[in-house]
């Protein structure tokens, strides 16, 4: 038996630090700011030990201000800094969506292109551990939805990783979500699939680019941060009764890979939609409606499985009955695997 | 044969911690030096390296309460 | 010799509240932590999620509710438990729903941080600052309606620094709406001092900016808060305008429980807990003449009210799955 060559691997949180840490090294341009990314390193871990290692020039605690200190990246950003500034919890967009959707995204576009955004927008997504309505939201419709925004969402520490380099290099403000459950904090629980190896050196996951993360015949699988591992859990149960699933990770909400998902779905003829956002004009109706007007010829009726349209509730007894999960995923596929009756 | 401990210094009292999550499998490779597992003790994280490279057997699974040098796992060099 | 500082009844209600609000959260604590050990999981046990306890800050919730009747607005934040308890929430109802339970304030919809009891006009929820308006309306409802009744609305220092306060304070003065600002500031936005992120020492100076009183309060004691919100109280009530006050507290656990509170300085917290407000207001009744008796009789009938409140908490049922999809919208059309 050869034994793989050993790598070593991080969670998605330590690998956002190091994508950080790499490019404040290499780029005297690029600092971080945000609540509690300082001292403490980030609620959710992605920027430990940054301050101790860059100081509070480049490492910012802000006040709970969010309007103002976003604001103050997109000058920065305009002033050709590169600024990389957290929302803790992607909830708390409405206090500060103006300087996001009004300012930031269209400062390319109004200033005809020689006032460019360099700044990344990194913030925490999604629930199922029971902080309710205000802290457990997705919002990739809401963000995928701004034109002259950019939107990614990894799904293991080696994409979290190069995103970000990504993110910081390219010209345009970018959304860097990252999904709670992935993030590898203790006391968020552990998905395993999302600690990956990442490699030490200096690389891109190219923004634009969904990700076939599982080859298959005969169905598609789409899904991004938490979803993709749902639809590969759904995939390996499903492989032992003889289903061949191929798993997309769309990785960058906007703009959408639609080629490669159209590719997939036309040599499957199949499609599951998966996402963890409210159902109404979202991700998964988005996917849905670009492989319809791309003609793709479909075996069966397009599955969407998403979050419904209701806030999102505390009781586990609600909450978990509601989100998507494996068992939905696999419960989709078997539909669409039925055979119609002519 | 390399013995995976939960180093005695790691935290300053006597108080047991956890296994939050092995980063690699049992019967995976891993690097000498890298971060194989993580354990908690009063809410703050720890990484713990691997000693050598080789083989981790994993004694101790995730979510398992261990105490300061403790042997959680060993490296089949 | 201020007024508080007699034999009245107020100040045994006030004790009262202390405790009970520290045996609710002396309760949620193990609760919290079942199925959380030995490893942490948020997502685990019967209260799940994140959970920010209020013990120090007791004397800010019963100062200020004192002086308020049911028909009384409070709205209040992440940190609700003791505020609600001092405005009389429904206690049983509140730990139901702090459990998830069908028979919870919202049947299990809101949990620990949207806490509504519109029986004694009482909102919490968890946006920093953004429970200011909401208070504002309430007192202009009221005023609308001519009505005597105010609105408290109760934040953090952290609070100061967003755009929400700075909004509703000059739209509070600028309609005189019936309405009283009160920050707890207990230094610390979860691991941000206030002395690193507000450009100034005292929020009770930004009242100034914005044509309101500005009154600032030490010693975390509920006699000296009970005086101040009287007077900020009246005034409303009294058609006199807002005000703002701004109490300095102290924060004994962490900023939500699993919070390893690595920032604080070396025994800080020991520090603080030494002066704890709830035996130290013990102390000054006792000194003052208040029997122990009726002191011991109100720990009593508030570790009782506490009992019963989480044995109707556990003794209840989960709410049927699809009850997630009820009071997404309301029915029924004004005739």
């Amino acid at each position: 038996m050869t034994q793989q060559a050993a790598t070593r691997k991080l969670t998605i949180a330590k690998s956002m630090a190091e994508a950080l840490s790499q490019e404040m090294e290499r780029d005297p341009d690029v600092l971080v700011m945000g609540e509690d990314i300082g001292k403490l390193g980030g609620v959710f871990g992605n920027t430990a030990g940054l301050l101790d290692s860059f100081g509070p020039e480049r490492v910012r605690d802000t006040p709970i201000s969010e309007t103002g200190f976003i604001g103050t990246a997109v000058g920065m950003a305009a002033a050709g800094m590169r600024p990389v500034v957290e929302l803790m919890f992607v909830d708390f967009f409405g206090v500060c969506m103006d300087a996001i959707y009004n300012l930031a995204a269209k400062q390319s576009y109004f200033s005809g292109g020689s006032v460019t955004c360099p700044m990344v927008l990194m913030t925490s997504v999604g629930g199922g551990y029971g902080d309710a309505g205000q802290h457990s939201q997705s919002l990739y419709a809401t963000f995928g939805h701004l034109p002259g925004m950019k939107v990614v969402i990894p799904s293991t520490a080696r994409d979290a990783k190069g995103l970000m380099l990504a993110a910081i290099r390219d010209e345009n403000p970018i959304i860097f979500m990252y999904h709670k459950a992935l993030q590898g904090m203790g006391w968020l629980g552990t998905e395993p699939g999302a600690i990956t190896p990442v490699p030490e050196e200096d690389y891109e996951v190219p923004i634009g680019k969904a990700n076939v993360v599982r080859e298959g015949e005969d169905i598609t699988l789409v899904g991004l941060g938490a979803t993709v591992h749902h639809c590969l859990a759904a995939a390996n149960q499903l492989a032992s009764k003889g289903v061949s699933s191929e798993v997309i990770d769309i990785r960058t909400i906007s703009p959408l890979d639609r080629t490669t998902i159209i590719a997939s779905t036309r040599k499957t003829g199949r499609i599951v939609a998966v996402d963890d956002d409210y159902l109404s004009y979202g991700v998964s109706g988005e996917v849905i409606a670009s492989v319809c007007e791309a003609g793709v010829p479909l075996r069966a009726p397009p599955e969407r499985i998403s979050f419904p349209d209701i806030p999102i509730p505390f009781s586990p007894a609600l909450e978990h009955f509601v989100l998507p999960n494996s068992d939905k995923v696999i419960a989709a596929i078997n539909r669409a695997l039925e055979p119609v009756n002519g | 044969m390399a013995e995976v401990i939960v180093g005695k210094d790691l935290w300053d009292d006597d108080s047991p911690g956890v296994i939050s999550a092995w980063l690699y499998e049992d019967g995976e490779a891993v690097s000498q030096g890298s971060v194989i597992a993580e354990v908690m003790n009063e809410k703050i994280s720890f990484e713990i390296m691997a000693p050598a490279g080789g083989v981790l057997i994993i004694d101790a699974p995730a979510e398992t309460e261990i105490e300061l040098g403790q042997k959680i796992g060993s490296i089949k060099t | 010799m201020t007024e508080a500082s007699d034999n009245r009844p107020h100040r045994i209600l006030m004790y009262e509240n202390m405790v009970k609000s520290r045996y609710f959260e002396d309760a949620i604590k193990p609760a919290y932590l079942e199925g959380k050990q030995p490893l942490f999981n948020m997502a685990k046990g019967p209260i799940p999620g994140e959970m920010h306890l209020s013990d120090g800050q007791e004397p800010c919730a019963v100062g200020v509710c004192a002086h308020l009747q049911p028909e009384d607005t409070v709205t209040a934040t992440h940190r609700p438990h003791h505020i609600a308890i001092a405005k009389g929430v429904d206690l049983n109802a509140m730990a139901a729903e702090i459990f998830g339970k069908k028979t919870g304030l919202s049947g299990g919809r809101g949990g620990h941080m949207h806490l509504f009891d519109p029986a004694v006009n009482f909102a919490c929820s968890g946006i920093i600052a953004q429970g200011m308006g909401p208070a504002v309306g309430a007192a202009m409802a009221a005023k609308m309606r001519g009505q005597n009744s105010v609105a408290v609305a109760f934040i953090g220092e952290g609070a100061a620094n967003q755009g929400a306060f700075h909004e509703t304070l000059n739209l509070a003065a600028v309609w005189n709406a019936p309405v009283v600002f009160v920050i707890e500031d207990n230094s610390y936005g979860i691991s941000v001092s206030k002395a690193d992120c507000t450009a100034i020492a005292r929020n009770s100076d930004r009242a100034a900016a914005y044509g309101m009183p500005g009154i600032h309060v030490e010693g975390n004691d509920p006699d000296t808060i009970y005086d101040a919100a009287g007077e900020a109280i009246a005034r409303a009530r009294s058609g006199g305008g807002p005000s703002l006050i701004e109490i300095e507290t102290t924060r004994l656990e962490g900023h939500f429980m699993g919070d390893a509170e690595a920032y604080r300085p070396e025994g800080e917290v020991e520090r603080l807990r030494e002066a704890d407000p709830i035996p130290a207001y013990r102390s000054r009744l006792e000194a003052d003449g208040i029997s122990a008796a009726d002191l011991d009789g109100a720990e009593a009938e508030a570790r009782s009210v506490v009992e019963a409140a989480f044995a109707f908490a556990r003794g209840s049922d989960l709410p049927e799955p699809e009850d997630a999809f009820e009071t997404v919208f309301t029915a029924g059309k004004r005739a």
